[in-house]
């Protein structure tokens, strides 16, 4: 029934989803981070999602491509960091006003500037920084458990 | 309030910027002892106020007490956090003088404090489940920690046990959240008491599990001794004397803090699965030829001290438990950091280290084990005191065997110790022995003036007792 000439691997079916859901993922994970507020989502389930979606597509096309075809990938150990930074201020900023951590800006019951639907306080913020964490974790995993770095023993 | 915060932030956020740094710069790995350094300082603020004023409290948010997360420092927190971070210290200062060979070595140190911080200064269940993975994981690629083969093996042994243990610990608050439907620890103490004893008992047991193997008691201990000898001599003392502290906090914060009708019924059951890890670990490490091992192996014994005193219980048990676990872990960060240097200055240290397990003064081991004897007189069983005696004495003998073939028989090393010779081969300049020495001079001066140790540690007991009578009808 297979052609023997088919190449080991994922079908071409599998391929295709995998490039065609990248783009999807990242709206699904914005409206998720946007919506979280009112609705379900997190920085952390959209966060998975474009994760579950950059795995896919290093499963689909091998982890080399699919770093060649989106080179933004490699700046993966940068978002995490950069992710984890952006949450821990947005979390520990209240310390330098004196108020317990984790308190938001602007407060309870204080006007919200929002673009569309998208509400600016740093709450947003904060689950901003995980979104970016966890994308750039799961990219990292990725990568490694395809082709782990050769760290030579000092 | 800010001490409390700063307590989290400075390690947490220097600890990341200094993972992306190359920790193998000995820049960086100063900047992370300078940071451990400095979450020390803004402990010890936070440690005075808590002494002064009573614990220090801050939901999460400002939200009311329920519903935001509560952080809270008190005396206990206080001084496990403030150990931790020392041993944390001791460990990168020699880490940095020796030379630091990984790139994210300073910075996981820095990370691991901060997951200790958190979890001896949170006040909810959950929180501390997070925190306590938060250190898990730095301390897992610590193991790791030179590559060889016997640091990876040693890696994958400490990581499967662990998460074993973790996953234990797990089900154990899913267990606490099913019957009494809060995490709050206060409020678990409090709604624990109308909960079937059945449950209870259930899931007080998950947690013992879960704490022991974190300490390797004496039926939990089985991946210890590889763990510690295999990993390097800096990893072992951090493992030992930082991480193992999660065991002793987590006996003491949920045994008698949160679960203390159930530590009083297994009384008996603490009391003898302490004096086994005693004298098991002693007899084993007699057994040992390779420092590293033989200290494994001490450790397991020296962990059955402080069970024996949670087992006693009461103030008197409780800050022999606080005073032994604060000992303890000084005393096993002092003599596995000597297994990787030498000289006259770090014979010396080892021996300040031997006289302080076995509990001979001047060192302040011997305050230590002078208040598990207290405790065990308390408990008025001779089998008790005559097991401690015992247990003292096998101490003694096997690290004086260590020192005789280590510091004394100095040809014969090459045989014994063939596989620590890169350790110990550059380990002969006088700046590296700082940390030991300086750790030595702290458990002397522990010794000579043991007032300030003795108060604190009956602060912290204070704490547990409160909440189980203060709470009580």
């Amino acid at each position: 029934m297979t052609d023997p000439e088919t190449p080991p691997g994922p079908t071409v079916i599998v391929r295709v989803v995998a490039r065609l859901l990248l783009a999807p993922s990242v709206v699904v994970a914005v409206a998720l981070i946007v919506k979280g507020y009112t609705k379900v989502g997190d920085g952390f389930a959209a966060g998975m999602v474009v994760g579950l979606a950059v795995a896919l597509n290093a499963v689909a096309v091998g982890a080399h491509r699919a770093e060649a075809a989106l080179p933004v990938l490699r700046h993966a150990p940068h978002a995490a960091v950069g992710g984890a930074f952006v949450a821990l201020a947005s979390g520990f900023f209240p310390v330098a006003l004196g108020e317990p951590v984790f308190s938001h800006r602007p407060g309870p019951d204080e006007e919200v500037v929002s673009v569309g639907t998208a509400e600016l306080m740093t709450a947003v913020s904060f689950d901003v920084g995980i979104f970016l964490l966890v994308v750039g974790v799961v990219t990292v995993l990725v990568h490694q458990l395809a082709e782990p770095d050769q760290e030579p023993p000092t | 309030m800010t001490a409390l915060s700063l307590s989290l932030l400075v390690p947490w956020a220097a600890g990341l910027l200094l993972v992306v740094l190359d920790g193998r710069r000995r820049t960086v790995g100063w900047l992370g002892a300078v940071t451990l350094a400095a979450t020390i300082a803004v402990l010890g603020l936070l440690a005075a106020d808590v002494l002064r004023d009573g614990a220090v409290e801050m939901v999460t948010g400002g939200w009311p007490a329920g519903v935001g997360i509560v952080l809270r420092a008190d005396a206990l927190g206080v001084t496990f956090a403030l150990l931790s971070c020392i041993v944390l210290l001791a460990a990168a200062c020699a880490e940095t003088l020796l030379g630091v060979g990984q790139r994210t070595v300073p910075g996981l140190l820095v990370l691991l404090a901060a997951g200790l911080n958190g979890l001896f200064l949170t006040g909810d269940v959950f929180n501390f489940y997070v925190f306590f993975e938060m250190s898990m994981i730095a301390a897992y690629v610590l193991t790791g920690y030179g590559g060889g083969r016997a640091q990876l093996r040693a890696a994958v042994i400490f990581a499967s046990v662990n998460l074993l243990g973790s996953f234990i610990f797990l089900l154990a608050v899913a267990g606490t959240y099913r019957v009494t439907g809060t995490l709050a620890m206060d409020d678990v103490a409090e709604r624990i008491r109308e909960v079937p004893p059945n449950a209870a008992i259930a899931v007080a047991v998950g947690f013992f599990v879960a704490f022991s193997v974190k300490l390797g008691l004496f039926p939990f201990h089985y991946w210890l001794p590889t763990v510690y000898a295999d990993t390097r001599p800096s990893v072992a003392a951090v493992l030992s004397g930082a991480v193992a502290n999660i065991g002793a906090y987590g006996l003491l914060r949920f045994g008698p803090g949160v679960f203390a009708e159930q530590i009083r019924l297994s009384a008996t059951v603490l009391v003898v699965l302490g004096a086994a890890s005693i004298v098991y670990g002693g007899v084993l490490a007699v057994a040992r030829r390779r420092p590293a091992e033989m200290l494994a192996y001490s450790a397991i014994g020296q962990v059955g001290y402080v069970l024996v005193a949670v087992g006693v219980g009461g103030p008197v048990g409780f800050a022999a438990a606080v005073l032994y676990s604060v000992v303890n872990a000084l005393n096993k960060a002092l003599l596995f950091l000597t297994t990787a240097v030498r000289g006259p200055l770090v014979a010396g240290a080892f021996v300040v280290g031997a006289l302080s397990v076995a509990g001979v003064p001047p060192a302040v081991g011997f305050v230590g084990k002078l208040a598990v004897f207290r405790s065990a007189v308390d408990a008025g069983s001779p089998t008790l005191v005559v097991l401690l005696v015992v247990g003292s004495a096998l101490s003694l003998l096997y690290l004086f065997l260590v020192y005789q073939r280590e510091f004394w028989a100095e040809e014969d090393r090459d045989a014994v110790t063939d596989a620590e010779t890169r350790d110990t081969a550059p380990a002969r300049g006088v700046s590296r022995r700082v940390p030991v020495v300086v750790l030595a001079v702290l458990l002397l001066a522990g010794g000579l003036w043991p007032e300030p140790l003795v108060a604190v540690s009956a602060a912290a007991a204070d704490v547990l007792t409160a909440s189980t009578n203060g709470a009580g009808p």
